[in-house]
């Protein structure tokens, strides 16, 4: 059933809400966008576009075959690290309201599977 | 008549008919429809949006960007409508089951007379057509009913009653800030239900008393030398320098109540107060500020009584109106404890800048359906004038579920184009 509700999920996901970020395997990208969306990082971030911060597809691209990649992701989300706008400003990263380690790497992974 | 006079009396007459469209027959299927997202504010006025309390943005805005450069994900205005209007730091006092979230469709067209705009938007609940009125208690003539922000209704001591309202606000380019950040430019700490400031202030302030107002009402930034401050207001010069230069924004208000019954939307501008157009307007109010008695009474042949009653107020449509159903007050009338007379009383005799907006409205199965008619090219230094292939900048406000001031639900701003590619591209009429 989980599994059933996950393809419907991401189906739905690629189809129609980022029909440019293709679906990858085990990321359950629905929960992603809801945790991003909870915790207001489209506010700064958006798919493929440059907000206040850089868009998901260029830190994707910028982590690309760099195994290190989530873990500073993850970093990023808790430590609340200062980090460069694109503007040239600094300031200290959004920390996220989650403790749960599963939902954060998920939030990771769904953001560097999108230079696909 | 003259030679000149005929050959434009001709003029009009060959070109008059087929230059304007009758906004009633304009065939709005074929005019795209524009889903404009609106959502309750609360108090985040122009000095929240500066605040730390708007968390991550204070340099954004300060800086000029755009509302829309961060709020422009998925569903941004609802999910923000919908928070902010249950209460909280930017609700002190929230309108139980008050929806923060409103759809407003927009189409517009134009001919080579006039603009005409198409709003829908679905109501909360019934239709709101009335205004508070003025109760006579046996002595005096008090107000009753008020909008659900006030006190007293909520506290349950005068019933809900308010008119609900469709409002434009336009902008050429020649204000800064507006193509940015829309209506926030003009709604500031210190207005009514904002923080409202207190009556002996305003009447003490030099500025006020120069535009000769008791209160604070919306404004534009450059008419103060501290923007975030209503107390600083420029000299009556100054402010007269900046409109004849364009800076200010064009609000038309379309009333449910105190315009619609007349086929009109009212026209005002904002600079340095929420000011009407010169001239005549609609809508004036029915008490004699000498006698503290109303102006006007109903006329018993046409309304079937002289006053309205407690009892059929909500049932009746209560519209007072110069030339159909109104007559002047007659204190000697016999009046006793519950009459009712409307606040405002209204009039289709417009004159000047003051009556450019025509418009109607109607409601039905939970909806409204306002036609707004707004000639093209207009020339009162009190107008932002629409032009075939010009682009404008636009802000809209719904007043819905009887309540006023900050009790409405707003559009970030949005482009309008007259045959010119916008966000609400204005087609024109064959």
């Amino acid at each position: 059933m989980k599994h059933k509700i996950f393809a419907t999920a991401l189906l739905a996901f690629s189809a129609i809400a980022f029909a440019s970020a293709p679906a990858v395997a085990g990321v359950d990208a629905d929960a992603a966008q809801k945790l991003a969306k909870k915790n207001n990082c489209f506010k700064c971030h958006a798919i493929d576009k440059t907000k206040k911060g850089p868009s998901y597809k260029k830190i994707a691209a910028k982590y690309k075959g760099k195994p290190e990649g989530e873990a500073k992701l993850i970093e990023n989300f808790t430590t609340e690290p200062m980090v460069k706008m694109e503007d040239g400003t600094e300031e200290k990263h959004k920390v996220i309201d989650t403790k749960d380690m599963k939902e954060m790497k998920n939030l990771a992974q769904w953001i560097l599977s999108l230079d696909k | 008549m003259n030679k000149r006079t005929f050959i434009l009396a001709f003029a009009a007459l060959v070109a008059g008919p087929a230059l304007a469209a009758d906004p009633a027959t304009i065939n709005w299927s074929k005019i795209p429809v524009v889903k404009i997202p609106l959502f309750y504010p609360g108090q985040s006025s122009y000095e929240w949006l500066r605040s730390d309390a708007h968390k991550g943005a204070v340099k954004e805005v300060m800086r000029g960007d755009a509302c829309l450069s961060c709020h422009d994900e998925e569903d941004a205005e609802k999910d923000i409508g919908e928070k902010l209007v249950k209460g909280g730091a930017l609700e002190p006092t929230p309108v139980k089951g008050k929806n923060g979230f409103v759809e407003l469709s927009v189409q517009a067209a134009y001919d080579d007379k006039n603009a005409y705009f198409r709003y829908q938007w679905k109501t909360h609940g019934k239709a709101g057509i009335e205004y508070p009125y003025y109760r006579y208690d046996g002595k005096e003539w008090k107000v009753y009913g008020g909008p659900r922000l006030d006190k007293a209704v909520q506290e349950g001591k005068q019933p809900p009653i308010y008119e609900d309202r469709l409002s434009m606000m336009l902008d050429d380019g020649k204000v800064a800030g507006f193509a940015e950040q829309g209506c926030w430019l003009t709604c500031h700490d210190g207005e009514r239900d904002l923080k409202t400031a207190a009556k002996e202030e305003v009447a003490a302030n030099e500025a006020m008393k120069a535009y000769k107002k008791d209160d604070v009402r919306k404004y534009l930034p450059d008419s103060r030398t501290n923007p975030s401050d209503w107390k600083t207001g420029k000299p009556v010069e100054e402010i007269a320098k900046i409109k004849a230069a364009g800076g200010f924004v064009d609000l038309i208000q379309w009333r449910a109540h105190r315009s619609n019954p007349v086929g009109m939307a009212d026209d005002g501008y904002v600079l340095e107060w929420r000011n009407f157009d010169s001239g005549k307007k609609m809508f004036d109010s029915n008490l004699d500020k000498e006698t503290k008695q109303p102006k006007f009474m109903y006329d018993a042949k046409k309304f079937g009584a002289k006053a309205m009653s407690a009892k059929q107020a909500g049932k009746k449509e209560s519209f007072l109106i110069k030339g159909v159903n109104a007559v002047p007050f007659d204190p000697k009338a016999g009046w006793k404890e519950g009459d009712m007379l409307p606040r405002y009383v209204l009039t289709k005799d417009v004159e000047g800048s003051a009556g450019d907006n025509k418009a109607t409205g109607s409601w039905k199965k939970g909806m409204w359906t306002v036609v707004l008619t707004r000639p093209l090219g207009l020339a009162n230094g009190d107008d932002k004038a629409l032009k075939d292939g010009g682009v404008y900048h636009v802000g809209f406000a719904v007043h819905d579920d009887n309540i006023t001031t900050r009790g409405h639900q707003v559009s970030f701003v949005r482009t309008l184009g007259l045959g010119t590619k916008a966000d609400i591209q204005a087609v024109r009429l064959p």
